[in-house]
């Protein structure tokens, strides 16, 4: 029989509230800041000290960490996790919504059971933002935050960002940015006006904006919610920060290939982005400027830089675009302050994506540099509590790999 | 070899048989009459660019056949590997210090869709499904490569020498696949790997049934998928029949007869029955890869390979024993029910059958993939020394570099650093499993095709020239 090496089978799901001390690890503590080795002590939930020789008759349980690296756990800003199982069968996806537009909200459907979460956390992702999925509507509905602990009591935070996208459709982009701006004055008017008058409107029945709707989009022209727009030719990112502008819109732009183009006015706009540093392929004629050096230039020029993946499933695989960024000139620190603190501070996670004193334990130690591809998780916790890290794929590998003469069907 | 693909794309070469070896030779040696006056239609028109006597001095090597070499040199000229030793010395080379820097064969992508889906990719030139039947074997996948896709330059930019391009999925036979040198050139003919063999697309499992189903046809399911094949098949081997019956014929009792009409399609699957042409089988599920298998006994052909094959771990062994590659993600799944068992160490487990006798290859079918196979190489290697088995970075490098060239047909030419191969080479700005590595320069038969920190060695496509803004390039260096 092959050795699989469950390393994290030391968790015990039903012992809670314990207190861990990680010794000796050198963390990489998701600020930014330069790596320093020390212990960190966590109790409950939360991390309590973190200083070097920290006595261990402090502590329940102790993880070793010397010669290995410490970061936050990672935050996808953007996935598909508890709400899509298998993409091309549409009775697993709950991506999309056919009667709401911008008042969609993902967070009922999360499935804690998805086989999405033992995967991506067991690759060092421990929450995720997850999302409407591609549609054509211009406002596609709002994303909520998960911890991937698989629990049926959910931990996260519903409706946490709006979603859009600027660009190529089918009729003309310049209708699509008309009826942004129209549809979140509409819903401004929900300060003053009633509901009722408001769904009255013309532009409210054309579309057939329903209340959640007005509601969600008010939420965004009053700056109680981040809007992430999709976006790339250059062009139409100024039209986004135009928006912007109008509104006082809290936005977060994302994918941003011609970014590097205007460089000067996103960087004056103070906006975060999300990109997928690894696309440099000119997928359309709105990403002409499509380039690997995209992270590094809009790092360089101090824009807050954060990933995403295009590989359905393997969020995790941010990892391996910020380490593509990096080796096209990002800085390392802020490759990995993109995939924990920046999340963290964009979305407003609060107490989340740095270890620091007081923050929850979401926290990962990995083999080596996690940016590496041959790096991997020893343990990850998730509000301090050690997670299990075995996954569906490890099952399968025990099985096909024993030597038994059984049928595998009596492996397991 | 060269007679082989001489006679794969012509309707006579099915007297090309084993057990009939004088016919044969009596057809070589007329074809090769005609072949003086002309160039056979498609075939490769391949010249390298123009190269100097090349030295690499320092270099630590990945072989690509399992063997590492540390602060060798490498000598080549005129296109070929020449030397391999330590401290070569020789004079009027052109000469690379590379400080210990890595050396390994170009990188060869055994599933590429470049060229036929090329960027941007918009309607008016997606052109690698002709999904309007589930059997066109008769299409050729070079019929559509546009030459100015600005990904084979991208492709060049992460190591990539060579790649061979399929039709897309959408039918049960898709068509005819074949390989190019990554050279930038304005004819297809002139990119077209010399002396390789045609492939033929094959597709099981939920694409073609999906296509076909959602239009009322067959195949909706999975034994229609298999009755489309084996119709097919015994099809081809009438046609072949038919052919042989003629050609068997005296040449006075040929001229009383017309020849039996050529069939485009046909031609393509008794090319394969021959052996002239290479089965290239996208292919998910276990148990559906055993029936390909099984059909492949019916018929007597040999798969080359099984692509995508996210259940190949689950028939390793049987895989070796056929001599079928797995040509694999690292890490890709959930898009479709038929790709949801992944396991990471789905390479390793390939690799590794029967003793290490498999046959594993990393591909991409992607054009970000495509740039950075080393990366999904290293994700692969790691999670077969997870899984417990004992592979070097230098046997995992045959997973993107001779692997690949024997499943395209092309390893007697690349896919390794050996005396005599072509000097397909790149040069790593570090270990090439590293996710920081770049390659730095690349060679192509001897030339160099790119060079990171040349701008006048980078080539710019049509496409990239002046687009954005008419003084300057798409990606500014």
């Amino acid at each position: 029989m092959k050795k699989i090496i469950f390393l994290a089978l030391i968790s015990v799901s039903f012992i809670q509230a314990e207190s861990i001390l990680i010794t000796s690890g050198t963390i990489l503590d998701g600020s930014g800041k330069n790596p320093f080795k020390a212990d960190i002590l966590i109790d409950g939930a939360r991390i309590i000290e973190i200083s070097s020789g920290i006595n261990e008759s402090r502590a329940d349980r102790l993880i070793d960490a010397s010669d290995k690296i410490v970061t936050p756990g990672l935050i996808s800003p953007i996935s598909n996790i508890g709400v899509v199982e298998i993409n091309a069968l549409d009775v697993t996806t709950d991506d999309e919504s056919s009667i709401y537009g911008p008042g969609f909200s993902i967070f009922y459907a999360f499935n804690p059971n998805s086989t999405l979460i033992p995967w991506n956390k067991s690759n060092g992702v421990t929450s995720a933002i997850s999302t409407p999925g591609y549609s054509n509507e211009i406002f596609k509905g709002m994303g909520s935050y998960f911890l991937l602990d698989g629990k049926y009591d959910i931990t996260g935070l519903q409706d946490i960002a709006m979603y859009a996208r600027i660009g190529n459709v089918q009729g003309s982009r310049s209708e699509n940015i008309q009826l942004m701006e129209s549809m979140l004055l509409l819903a401004q008017k929900l300060n003053s006006d009633n509901i009722s008058e408001l769904l009255d409107d013309n532009l409210a029945s054309s579309f057939g904006l329903l209340e959640q709707d007005i509601i969600a989009l008010n939420k965004v022209a009053m700056r109680e919610l981040p809007i992430v727009i999709e976006v790339n030719r250059a062009a139409d990112i100024l039209q986004a920060l135009r928006l912007k502008k109008i509104f006082n819109l809290d936005m977060i732009l994302m994918s941003v290939e011609e970014a590097p183009l205007i460089i000067q006015q996103i960087k004056d706009s103070g906006v975060p982005v999300i990109i997928d540093p690894m696309d440099n392929i000119p997928n359309s004629f709105d990403e002409l400027a499509s380039d690997i050096k995209l992270g590094g230039i809009l790092d360089k020029n101090g824009i807050k830089v954060m990933f995403s993946t295009q590989r359905s499933h393997n969020y995790h695989l941010m990892r391996q675009g910020a380490g593509n960024a990096v080796a096209h000139g990002m800085s390392y620190k802020n490759a990995i302050r993109g995939m924990t603190l920046t999340v963290a501070e964009t979305f407003k996670l609060k107490d989340r994506g740095q270890i620091k004193k007081g923050n929850y334990a979401d926290i990962v130690i990995w083999t080596e540099d996690p940016l590496e591809q041959m790096s991997y998780p020893l343990s990850v916790l998730i509000n301090g509590e050690i997670q299990d890290l075995t996954t569906r794929s490890d099952r399968l590998t025990e099985r096909y790999t024993d030597t038994n003469d059984l049928p595998k069907a009596y492996i397991h | 070899m060269k007679k082989r693909i001489l006679l794969s794309a012509i309707t006579v070469c099915f007297l090309n048989s084993c057990a009939e070896p004088e016919l044969e030779s009596n057809l070589d040696s007329e074809l090769s009459d005609k072949k003086e006056q002309n160039r056979k239609p498609f075939a490769s028109n391949y010249s390298a660019m123009s190269s100097n006597l090349t030295l690499i001095k320092d270099a630590n090597i990945y072989d690509g056949i399992g063997n590492v070499y540390l602060n060798y040199d490498v000598l080549f000229d005129e296109g070929n590997i020449i030397n391999i030793d330590k401290d070569i010395e020789v004079e009027n080379a052109t000469t690379y210090h590379s400080d210990n820097k890595w050396l390994t064969p170009g990188i060869i992508d055994i599933h590429s869709h470049m060229g036929v889906y090329p960027a941007p990719g918009v309607r008016t030139s997606s052109d690698g499904n002709e999904a309007t039947d589930p059997i066109t074997a008769e299409v050729w996948a070079e019929h559509s490569v546009w030459t100015q896709d600005p990904q084979f330059t991208l492709a060049l930019k992460g190591g990539v020498t060579a790649f061979h391009v399929l039709p897309g999925s959408a039918n049960l036979m898709g068509g005819r696949g074949a390989t190019f040198k990554n050279v930038p050139r304005n004819t297809i003919h002139d990119m077209k790997f010399p002396n390789a063999p045609h492939s033929l697309k094959m597709a099981c499992g939920e694409n073609p049934k999906r296509v076909y189903g959602n239009r009322g046809q067959a195949p909706s399911t999975r034994m229609g998928n298999m009755a489309g094949f084996r119709k097919a098949w015994i099809r081809a081997e009438n046609y072949k029949k038919l052919q042989a019956e003629y050609y068997e014929k005296s040449p006075s009792a040929r001229e009383l007869l017309d020849p039996p009409m050529r069939d485009l399609q046909l031609d393509t699957l008794a090319g394969v029955l021959d052996g002239n042409i290479l089965v290239q089988n996208h292919c998910y599920r276990a148990d559906e890869m055993a029936m390909m298998i099984e059909m492949s006994h019916e018929f007597n052909y040999q798969i080359t390979a099984f692509h995508h094959a996210v259940e190949a771990y689950k028939i390793a062994d049987l895989l070796a024993d056929e001599g079928i590659c797995g040509a694999l993600w690292a890490d890709w799944w959930g898009f479709k029910h038929e790709a949801y068992d992944m396991v990471p160490a789905n390479i390793a487990i390939v690799d590794q059958a029967r003793g290490g006798t498999g046959c594993a290859i990393v591909h991409s079918d992607d054009e970000v993939g495509i740039q950075h196979l080393n990366q999904e190489a290293a994700k692969a290697l790691i999670a077969g020394i997870r899984a417990g088995y004992d592979i070097s970075k230098a046997r995992a490098m045959r997973w993107i570099t001779s692997n690949p060239a024997i499943a395209a047909g092309i390893f007697d030419q690349t896919g390794s650093i050996e005396v005599g191969k072509d000097a397909d080479l790149v040069i790593w700005s570090g270990d090439p499993f590293s996710v920081y590595s770049i390659a730095e320069k690349v060679f192509i038969d001897g030339a160099l095709a790119y060079d990171y920190f040349k701008d006048s060695s980078q080539p710019v496509t049509d496409f990239d020239l002046g687009i954005l803004n008419p003084t300057s390039e798409r990606i500014v260096q």
